[in-house]
């Protein structure tokens, strides 16, 4: 593209996601976590939580399953797949998120960094998503760094 | 737990997991929904020059099962994480954390690692939790 720096800002079409009580099971079966609050509804009450609740890690899902595919969030930033790296994830958690809440997201380009090294150079591009529940509380944000290799 | 029994420089206890399989890249992949094929198709991965690698975020996954391990999942308020190095199916990842420090308001700060079992560090992430005073 002909220059990075223009994806500042860029937004995103903002996207749903209803939170299921299965896909919850089925994330930390994949992980490997065996957290029982994850499934049970007394271990999760026992911890203080009201329902459910979602793995630190589980917004990736949201934004996954609810918003635009890998390849399609690879055109719209103009990226070459095969090129990039997830270079950091930050999560900040504002309010207790259950299953069977639906979560919208707002999604865009903050930021975006060129950088030059020895081996060649890289872009690293930042978005940030805030995710609002049905109740329209701002519950999590969210950003991702992709590092672009030139 | 209570924020007075935690001290700066503590510890956490190791999480060790299990070696990791093709097969939980696939369960990974739909589970996520990060079909980057990079992660499961054998010809991506030689196009690419790197090979089959693990989701970066299974890895987290993975950290933050140790962080909520440590501490409850009710307390964690922030987790961040710099990816360092790619991690490859066959891989045993272990997770360790400490205290960095004890800020106001009952919010301690750790540090959580991912390392293979030649100590070779795969992520490096900071957590904010806060916990309940026992002068509550």
């Amino acid at each position: 593209m002909s220059n990075v720096n223009d994806l500042v800002g860029l937004e995103f079409e903002p996207y749903c996601f209803e939170i299921e009580k299965g896909k919850i099971r089925e994330f930390v079966q994949a992980i490997g976590d065996d957290n029982p609050i994850y499934f049970d509804m007394e271990a999760a009450k026992k911890e203080g939580f009201q329902g459910i609740p979602i793995p630190l890690t589980f917004l990736q899902v949201i934004d996954l399953w609810g918003g635009y595919s890998f390849q399609e969030k690879m055109e719209k930033l103009k990226l070459n797949p095969v090129k990039i790296l997830h270079g950091e994830q930050h999560f900040e958690y504002l309010e207790d998120i259950y299953a069977g809440d639906v979560l919208t997201v707002s999604s865009k380009v903050i930021n975006v960094d060129i950088k030059k090294g020895s081996s060649g150079g890289m872009d690293l591009i930042t978005t940030e998503n805030q995710y609002k529940n049905q109740h329209g509380d701002l519950v999590a944000i969210s950003r991702n760094v992709t590092v672009h290799r030139h | 737990m209570y924020y007075e029994e935690i001290n700066v420089g503590d510890s956490f206890p190791t999480l060790q997991k299990d070696e990791i399989t093709r097969v939980q890249l696939v369960k990974y992949a739909g589970a996520s929904g990060d079909f980057n094929p990079l992660h499961t198709v054998e010809e991506v991965g030689e196009q690419a020059g790197t090979g089959i690698i693990a989701h970066g975020m299974l890895i987290m996954g993975m950290a933050a099962q140790g962080v909520t391990t440590w501490i409850p999942r009710k307390n964690v308020k922030k987790f961040q994480v710099r990816f360092k190095k790619m991690t490859k199916p066959g891989e045993s990842i272990e997770i360790t954390g400490k205290v960095l420090e004890k800020k106001e308001n009952n919010i301690i700060v750790g540090e959580v690692l991912a390392m293979n079992s030649e100590g070779e560090v795969k992520l490096a992430g900071i957590f904010e939790g806060v916990l309940p005073s026992k002068n509550d």
